[in-house]
């Protein structure tokens, strides 16, 4: 979930790349792509209302189930606030949208009315729930993230460590130190993490401490730590989305995302490794890759495979578009390894499921997060924020769903703790050797 | 005229030194080419010599391209000379201003043009004087060092030495020691996170690597002692990461740069200048110049110019005309930017690299009723 959310920044950050905006529902304001620039302000209930124009005008959706869904987060988030009141009730819906909507608003404003402190973040959690009633991924609301005051470009925020999370092997094990608290305390890759009271993934303002048992496998050593999300800073030349290196004869291309121009650059990177040397192939890395926009994603396969569909987007009704490679990429003509794991989603995933089903090259690694429900389209509500829908469902090329299935690799080669207290990259290996001449 | 510029030459700084520039408006180019045009004339008393040197750092690799085993730089020097015959150094040749205005969305009909704008230093004139201060300067992001000549020559003939570094593959257009014109490699990982904090960083190390050799060639014309730096945009960010990493760098100008070097807790007690456009007040939209204010606990200015844009405190305005820019009502003239920018910043050098003391940095002056002092 937060691997897809990374992704949709992305998209977003490609700002433009947005198809028209569907016609606004007679009586909610237009719902129109994000431009400009990012100031946000309060939730309103004039918002909540717009965003409720912009997916019924989206989607096929019954807008009684989305109102009854907004309604019942406002609730939950009333009643977490310890502030039942007599008018949270839901009013009656009749299917008739606008009617529906002037009940609701109605009753919105008298709650809000009665507890003008809690205006706002009521009206954020009904949005919430509208989104979520779309099914998960298929509606993502994104407000820019809080900052911290002492924030400087490239820091982290959190533990500072990386882990498997998310990846179906146990056990828990610390994958990366980025820096901050766990570099502080003396995590090391490899160490497992035995149990955590707590967020390992903390976002600000969340500061909430975590008491970690670690047990390092290599001595047996087995301790408690207690660590503090803070903001630290990371290495900038690690957070490049694009590093290439030459491993032998292999090109070695790891990318932490699809931004607009990373498959440019990708290739751009490659052609540099090439000039004066006979490359035999390709590893392209995409471990931890959060995705960003697809387009980017197909570009970049374009220079492996031609004259294909890499994916089907499909409308509700079951009518579906094929997503053809770009054939103006030229080819590189070499052999290619992509590098996956649970850490790549999105645009990531059109590239791994397209990948293996065009016989392109062959994944290594483990199967990837299955966070792909179809291509988002951001429009900006009037508080600067911003609400992606996603109508039409991603399907890889053979028809398949990958969304929440994820691709799984020809080759599985896991991380473990003793690999990674050792530093060693058995999945890179495998790579290298697939691709010996 | 912020918009108008930023669309044109100023993309990549405008979007470096704001979080979210506005979006630009498109400006048509002027139907007649315009005639080359000259900086306005330096307002020390000095005649300005100019020359280029291209300095080898061999202890580390380019950051940008690792083909290159070394870090190659272009350092633009201007000096007081006692020589006032000969010919001037150019502004740039047409093989960088092409790039330039390319990569800046331009048409490159006007680099012929932009190139022959006339400036006042003697080409390779030797430098008169000994124990003279010396001052950094370092552009904004894709923008070559010619770019400040125009407070570099005002500085040399007020009797500073003056070392404009062209930061290599962090410009469009930088000749390099063989003659050819590097690209802005850097522009491709430009959005990058940690991005900004990377450069600046790199910077920092080509200021103190250009000092090592500068204060050891020119031993006795330089005084080692007396060294600010000054910088536009991710140029001023970069005056406030070279201050963090070396400390003969004693006092240092920010013109408009978001900053994103990391201040150590102890703060810098070191003299520092933000002098900014109206987007930089204080609890503005970008918070880094709030942030470090706090960090700075030497002598301190927060300066605010009414009408000023990104590019003001650059030769930009001065050269609309040749590379087709209108300027926009309400901005300030071009003339009276860079006047401006002169001022303030010489006023600072010769208050804390020549102990003069300088009313004009006390508080509002009836001189300049743009510049304003929002914080304290």
């Amino acid at each position: 979930m937060r691997l897809a959310t990374a992704g949709a920044a992305l998209l977003l950050a490609a700002g433009c790349s947005v198809p028209a905006p569907p016609r606004a529902e007679a009586g909610f304001p237009a719902c129109s792509p994000p431009s400009g620039s990012l100031t946000v302000t309060p939730t309103t209930i004039d918002v909540v209302g717009q965003a409720y124009g912009c997916i019924l005008a989206d989607s096929q959706v019954d807008g009684r189930e989305v109102l009854t869904a907004g309604f019942a987060a406002l609730v939950r988030e009333l009643n977490r606030g310890g502030r039942d009141l007599p008018e949270a009730a839901l009013p009656a819906m009749t299917g008739d949208r606008a009617a529906d909507w002037a009940a609701f608003e109605t009753r919105l404003r008298a709650i809000g009315d009665r507890v003008p402190a809690l205006r706002a973040d009521l009206a954020a959690a009904t949005l919430e729930g509208m989104a979520a009633a779309l099914g998960e991924g298929h509606a993502r609301w994104e407000r820019p993230p809080e900052i911290p005051p002492d924030h400087h470009d490239g820091d982290g925020y959190g533990l500072g460590l990386r882990t498997n999370a998310g990846a179906a092997l146990p056990p828990l094990f610390v994958t990366a130190v980025d820096g901050g608290p766990a570099r502080a305390a003396g995590l090391r890759p490899g160490d497992v993490v035995e149990s955590a009271d707590g967020e390992l993934d903390a976002v600000y303002p969340d500061a909430r401490p975590v008491r970690l048992r670690l047990l390092r496998p290599g001595t047996g050593r087995r301790w408690g730590v207690t660590l503090t999300p803070a903001v630290y800073p990371r290495d900038p030349a690690a957070l490049r989305v694009v590093r290439s290196e030459l491993l032998g004869d292999v090109a070695h291309v790891r990318m932490t995302g699809f931004p607009p121009d990373a498959a440019d650059r990708a290739l751009r990177a490659i052609s540099r490794l090439r000039a004066g040397h006979t490359l035999s192939g390709v590893v392209l890395d995409l471990r931890g890759n959060g995705g960003g926009s697809s387009t980017e994603a197909v570009r970049l396969l374009s220079a492996f495979v031609h004259g294909a569909v890499t994916a089907h987007e499909c409308a509700a009704d079951g009518g579906c578009d094929g997503v053809w490679t770009d054939d103006t990429v030229p080819l590189l003509g070499l052999p290619l390894v992509v590098l996956v794991d649970h850490g790549c989603a999105g645009a990531c995933e059109h590239l791994a499921a397209a990948v293996k089903g065009l016989r392109a090259g062959t994944l290594v690694g483990t199967r990837t997060a299955g966070a792909i429900s179809g291509p988002a389209r951001p429009f900006r509500l009037g508080n600067g924020t911003v609400l992606s829908l996603s109508a039409r469902r991603h399907l890889g090329p053979d028809r398949e769903v990958v969304d929440r299935i994820g691709v799984p690799p020809d080759h599985h080669v896991p991380a473990t703790p003793h690999d990674a207290a050792a530093g060693r990259d058995r999945a890179l290996e495998t790579a290298l050797t697939l691709l010996r001449p | 005229m912020r918009r108008l510029l930023a669309a044109a030459l100023l993309t990549g700084v405008a979007a470096c030194a704001c979080s979210a520039p506005e979006p630009p408006r498109s400006a048509a180019p002027s139907p007649a080419p315009a005639r080359p045009v000259a900086l306005p004339a330096p307002t020390g008393g000095r005649p300005v010599g100019s020359a280029v040197l291209h300095l080898t750092d061999g202890s580390r690799p380019d950051p940008w391209d690792e083909s290159m085993r070394a870090r190659q730089l272009r350092v633009t020097l201007w000096y007081p000379t006692e020589q006032r015959d000969g010919p001037r150094a150019p502004y740039m040749s047409p093989k960088e201003a092409e790039p330039l205005l390319t990569g800046s969305g331009m048409p490159a009909t006007a680099a012929g043009t932009l190139s022959e704008t006339g400036t006042h230093s003697v080409r390779d004139a030797a430098p008169a004087g000994r124990g003279l201060p010396l001052v950094v300067l370092s552009p904004g992001f894709t923008k070559p060092m010619s770019t400040l000549t125009s407070l570099a020559e005002d500085l040399a003939s007020r009797g500073y030495v003056v070392a404009g570094i062209d930061h290599t593959h962090e410009s469009y257009a930088t000749t390099l020691a063989d003659g050819r014109v590097a690209g802005c490699l850097a522009c491709d990982s430009s959005g990058d996170p940690g991005f900004r904090a990377g450069l600046v960083r790199g910077r920092a190390a080509d200021v103190s690597f250009v000092l090592d050799r500068l204060t050891s060639t020119y031993a006795r014309l330089i005084d080692s002692g007396r060294i600010a730096m000054a910088g536009q945009s991710i140029g001023g960010a970069a005056a406030v990461a070279a201050m963090v990493a070396d400390r003969r760098v004693r006092a240092g100008i920010d013109l408009d740069g978001t900053t994103y070097a990391r201040i150590p807790k102890g703060g810098l007690s070191r003299p520092f200048l933000f002098l900014g456009t109206p987007q930089h007040v204080p609890g503005g939209p970008d918070h880094s110049w709030d942030r470090d204010w706090k960090a700075l606990t030497g002598w301190k200015r927060w300066l605010v110019v009414a009408g000023a844009e990104h590019q003001t405190f650059t030769d930009v305005p001065l050269l609309a005309e040749v590379i087709g820019l209108d300027p926009l009502p309400g901005m300030l003239p071009a003339s009276r930017g860079a006047e401006l920018t002169r001022a303030y910043v010489a006023a600072f050098l010769d208050l804390h690299l020549k102990g003069r003391r300088q009313p004009l940095l006390d508080g509002p002056s009836p001189c300049c009723p743009e510049v304003t002092f929002p914080a304290q």
